[in-house]
C-alpha cells in the first residue's frame, strides 16, 4: 500500500477515537475527555493535512500530478477534512467542546467509508480529459466546504431536537451539557450562512468549469439539477427564518432534510445517468 | 382585486411554496429520463406511460410550459417582494435620527454606564476623537449640559437583500437571452471532412454556419494504464475556401471562431480502417498493399481471391489483427493475421500448432504480414452560441457581494450622551443594530473599555 493511504486509514482510527472522547465527555460529564477529544481532533487532521500532501507529492512523482480531489475516494477524504477544519474553527470560536459528540462522528464516518469500502479505489489515477481543468480545485473545495458547514449544521440539528426531551434538574449528564436550545439554534443557522454561500460557490465555479469543459454553463445534469435542489431548501429555510422569524424546531428539521438533499446530491446522484460521474 | 393580486405576488408563502414547488419539479426531472440525450431509456417505458409523460410535458420538464410559468411567478414574487421592503429599508438607509432623543438613554442598564473623574469638556472631545475614528456617517451636538454623538456604520447591508434578488432576476435573465438568441448545435465529422452546418437538437432543425468547418485529424492519448489522456480535434475553419482559423480543439479548451463556441464533446471510431499488407511468396521481396474492410486481391497462384474479412484494433487483446478469407477452386480457408505474430510466438511457443488459423504461412506458398491498421475516427464537436452568458456571469457577481452584504454585514447605530452627574463625568451608551448581536456586543465592549481607560 502506497504510504499516503496508510497514513489516510490511520486517520480514520485518530477520529474514531476522538468522536469517543467527546462522547464519553457527554456521557460521564467528567470534563476529563474533553482535551483529549480536542487534541485527537487536531493531531487527526494534522495527520490527515500530511496524507493529502504527500499524496499530491507522489501523483508529481508519478508523472501525473494533481490535486488530490479527483475521484470518491480523494473526496470523501477532502470532506472529512473540511468537517474537522471548520469544526475545530467553530470550537475555537465558541470555547465549548459540547456540540463535537455530533460533528467529528460525521467525519469518521466519511473516512471509514472512503478507506475500507471496497467499491472505492484508493490509487492515485491521472486525470481524464474532463478533469483537466485550472476550476477542478476550486470547483471542490467550495463544494465540500459547503458540504461539511451543512454537515456540522445537522449535527446542531439532531442536538436540537435531542435537547427538547430534556426533563428539568433529573436528566443525566448527557444533555445537560449540550448548549442552550437558543445556543443551538443560533449556531445553526450560522452554519448554514456559511454552507449557503461555499454551496452558491461551489455551483458558480462548476458552471464556469462545465461552460469550458461541456459548452454550456448549466445542462440540468441530475448533479447540477440535485445542488440547486439543495440551494432551494437551504433558500426556502433562510427565508422563513428572516421573515417569519421561524426559528428552533423548525430549523432543525430543515437543516437534517437540507443535509439529506446534500447526501443525495453527493452520492445519490451515481445511480441517475449524468455527465458528473467522477465523484 | 389589483390589492389582493399585488398582496399575494409579494407574501413571503408564495415564496416559499415557489422554491419547494420547483425543488420538487427538479427532482421529477432528475427521475423521468429527459428527452434531451437519454434516448434509450425510454425503450424500458411503457408506451402508454411515455405518451402520458410527454402530453405533460414532463419528458423536457425544465423546458415545458410549468415550468416557465414557475420561473415567471418567481421572478414576480422577487420583483414585488423588492417593491413592497424598499421603500423601508431606504428609510432606515437615510434616516438621520434627532440628537435630541432622549429614547435611546432611557431604561440603560448600568453596565452601558461610565462614570469617570476629569473634566467633562476634555473627555468629550477624547471620546468624539475615538467615535470619528470609528463612524463615518457621524454628528455632533452640544447644549449647556451635555454632549449628544450619533454615529452609524453599515446602513448599506440594508441593500444587501434587493442586491442577491436583483442578481437572481439578472441569471433569469441572462438564461432568457441564451435560450431566445443563441443555438447548442452538434455535429460529428469524420477526418477530413467538413461542413458548413450543424444539428440543434432542442429545436430538431439543421443551423447553417457562416463558415466551414473541418476536422484535419482526430487523435487520442492515452496515460501508461491505459486510461485517456488527451482527446484532440485538429480543426480548420475555412471562408471561401480560405483558412481563417486552425487550431487544435481539446476538452476544457473550447475554440471560438466568430463569437461561436467548438467543444470537443465524443469522438469514435469509423468501422473497418485501412490496412496494409505484405504478401511474400517464397523468397521473393513481397508486394504492400492499401485496404479497405472487404476489399479482394487475387494471388497469381492458382487465381485464389483474398478478402479483408474483418479488421480489429486490438483482437483477443493480442493487438492490431486482419481476418482474411481465401476462396479458390481447391480450398476455402480463413486465417488470422498478427501484426505481433512474431511476438506472440515468442510468448506462446507452440502456438501456430495449437491455432493453425493464426499462421501467416498457412496458405502455401505465400505469406502474409499486417503492417499497420490505420484507424479512421470521427470527432463530435459541440457547436455552441449564447449570448447570454456575460449577463449569467454578472449575476453571478453580483450575488456573492449581495451575499457578504446580507449576511456579514449589519447597519450599527450608536448614540453617546456625555454629562455630569454627581461630580463626575458620564458617558452613556446606546448601540443598535439591525443583525449580528454577537458583533453589536464587541463594539458595545470595545467602546465602553476605551472610555473607562486613560481616565
Amino acid at each position: 500500500m502506497i504510504i499516503n493511504t496508510t497514513i489516510l486509514s490511520w486517520v480514520t482510527f485518530i477520529y474514531f477515537g476522538s468522536a469517543i472522547f467527546y462522547i464519553f465527555r457527554m456521557v460521564t460529564g467528567k470534563e476529563f475527555w474533553g482535551p483529549l477529544a480536542s487534541l485527537s481532533a487536531l493531531a487527526g487532521l494534522i495527520a490527515q493535512t500530511a496524507g493529502l500532501l504527500l499524496r499530491w507529492f507522489e501523483s508529481y512523482k508519478m508523472g501525473i500530478g494533481h490535486a488530490p480531489l479527483s475521484n470518491l475516494y480523494e473526496s470523501l477524504i477532502f470532506f472529512a477534512w473540511a468537517i474537522v477544519f471548520l469544526y475545530l474553527i467553530v470550537e475555537w470560536r465558541i470555547k465549548s467542546r459540547n456540540i463535537g459528540a455530533f460533528v467529528i462522528p460525521f467525519a469518521f464516518l466519511s473516512m471509514a467509508f472512503a478507506s475500507f469500502s471496497p467499491d472505492i479505489n484508493t490509487r492515485i489515477q491521472p486525470l481524464i480529459p474532463a478533469l483537466q481543468s485550472n476550476w477542478l480545485i476550486s470547483h471542490v473545495i467550495t463544494c465540500f466546504f459547503g458540504y461539511a458547514a451543512f454537515a456540522i449544521a445537522c449535527g446542531l440539528g439532531f442536538m436540537y431536537l435531542l435537547k427538547g426531551l430534556e426533563k428539568g434538574e433529573n436528566s443525566g449528564p448527557f444533555l445537560r451539557f449540550f448548549p442552550r436550545r437558543e445556543i443551538l439554534d443560533e449556531l445553526t443557522y450560522h452554519s448554514v450562512v456559511i454552507g449557503f454561500i461555499f454551496l452558491t460557490l461551489g455551483i458558480i465555479t462548476g458552471s464556469v468549469w462545465a461552460y469550458s469543459a461541456w459548452g454550456s454553463y448549466w445542462s440540468w445534469d441530475p448533479k447540477e439539477t440535485w445542488s440547486l435542489i439543495t440551494w432551494l431548501i437551504y433558500a426556502a429555510m433562510l427565508h422563513s427564518r428572516f421573515l417569519r422569524g421561524w426559528k428552533g424546531k423548525r430549523m432543525a428539521i430543515m437543516s437534517i432534510i437540507g443535509f439529506v438533499s446534500v447526501l443525495f446530491t453527493y452520492f445519490g446522484v451515481n445511480y441517475l445517468p449524468g455527465l458528473h460521474s467522477y465523484f | 382585486m389589483k390589492k389582493t393580486i399585488l398582496s399575494f405576488l409579494s407574501s413571503l408563502k408564495l415564496t416559499i411554496a415557489l422554491l419547494i414547488i420547483i425543488a420538487a419539479l427538479s427532482i421529477l426531472g432528475t427521475v423521468i429520463p429527459q428527452q434531451y440525450g437519454a434516448g434509450e431509456s425510454f425503450t424500458r417505458m411503457s408506451p402508454g406511460l411515455v405518451k402520458t409523460f410527454r402530453s405533460l410535458q414532463l419528458l423536457d420538464l425544465y423546458h415545458s410550459v410549468w415550468f416557465i410559468i414557475l420561473m415567471c411567478l418567481l421572478s414576480l414574487n422577487l420583483i414585488a417582494c423588492s417593491l413592497k421592503r424598499f421603500p423601508t429599508s431606504w428609510k432606515l438607509f437615510t434616516a438621520t435620527p434627532s440628537l435630541d432623543r432622549a429614547k435611546p438613554f432611557e431604561d440603560l442598564s448600568s453596565d452601558n454606564i461610565v462614570m469617570i473623574e476629569g473634566e467633562r469638556s476634555g473627555i468629550t472631545s477624547r471620546v468624539e476623537r475615538l467615535l470619528m475614528k470609528r463612524y463615518k456617517r457621524f454628528r455632533r451636538k452640544d447644549t449647556d449640559t451635555a454632549t449628544t454623538f450619533y454615529g452609524e456604520k453599515g446602513a448599506y447591508s440594508h441593500f444587501g437583500v434587493y442586491i442577491v434578488h436583483a442578481s437572481i432576476l439578472i441569471i433569469i435573465a441572462g438564461a432568457i437571452i441564451g435560450s431566445l438568441w443563441g443555438f447548442e448545435g452538434f455535429v460529428n465529422l469524420a477526418e477530413g471532412e467538413f461542413t458548413d452546418t450543424v444539428y440543434v437538437g432542442r429545436q430538431k432543425s439543421l443551423k447553417k454556419l457562416d463558415y466551414t468547418v473541418r476536422c484535419d485529424k482526430f487523435s487520442i492519448a492515452y496515460y501508461d494504464n491505459g486510461m485517456p489522456k488527451e482527446y484532440r480535434s485538429d480543426l480548420s475553419f475555412l471562408e471561401n475556401n480560405a483558412v481563417i482559423f486552425q487550431g487544435p480543439l481539446l476538452v476544457n479548451h473550447p475554440v471560438t471562431v466568430k463569437r461561436i463556441k467548438f467543444y470537443q464533446a465524443s469522438y469514435g471510431s469509423i468501422p473497418g480502417g485501412r490496412v496494409h499488407i505484405t504478401i511474400t511468396r517464397g523468397n521473393d521481396k513481397g508486394t504492400t498493399l492499401t485496404l479497405n474492410l472487404k476489399d479482394s486481391f487475387c494471388l497469381k497462384e492458382n487465381g485464389a481471391k483474398v478478402t479483408i474479412q474483418r479488421i480489429e484494433e486490438n483482437f483477443m487483446t493480442m493487438g492490431p489483427a486482419v481476418l482474411l478469407s481465401i476462396h479458390s477452386s481447391k480450398a476455402n480457408t480463413q486465417l488470422w493475421v498478427f501484426k505481433d505474430i512474431e511476438k506472440m510466438k515468442r510468448a506462446i511457443p507452440n502456438l501456430l500448432q495449437k491455432v493453425p488459423k493464426f499462421n501467416p504461412g498457412l496458405f502455401k506458398p505465400y505469406y502474409f504480414e499486417l503492417n499497420s491498421i490505420a484507424q479512421t475516427y470521427y470527432t463530435g464537436l459541440q457547436v455552441s452560441y449564447d449570448p447570454g452568458v456575460s449577463t449569467v456571469a454578472i449575476g453571478a457577481f453580483i450575488i456573492v457581494i449581495g451575499f457578504f452584504l446580507a449576511f456579514f454585514s449589519s447597519h450599527k447605530r450608536l448614540w453617546v450622551r456625555v454629562d455630569e452627574q454627581e461630580g463626575k463625568t458620564r458617558i452613556m451608551v446606546s448601540v443598535q443594530s439591525n443583525k449580528d448581536p454577537v458583533g453589536l456586543e464587541r463594539e458595545r465592549e470595545y467602546l465602553l473599555r476605551h472610555f473607562k481607560k486613560g481616565s
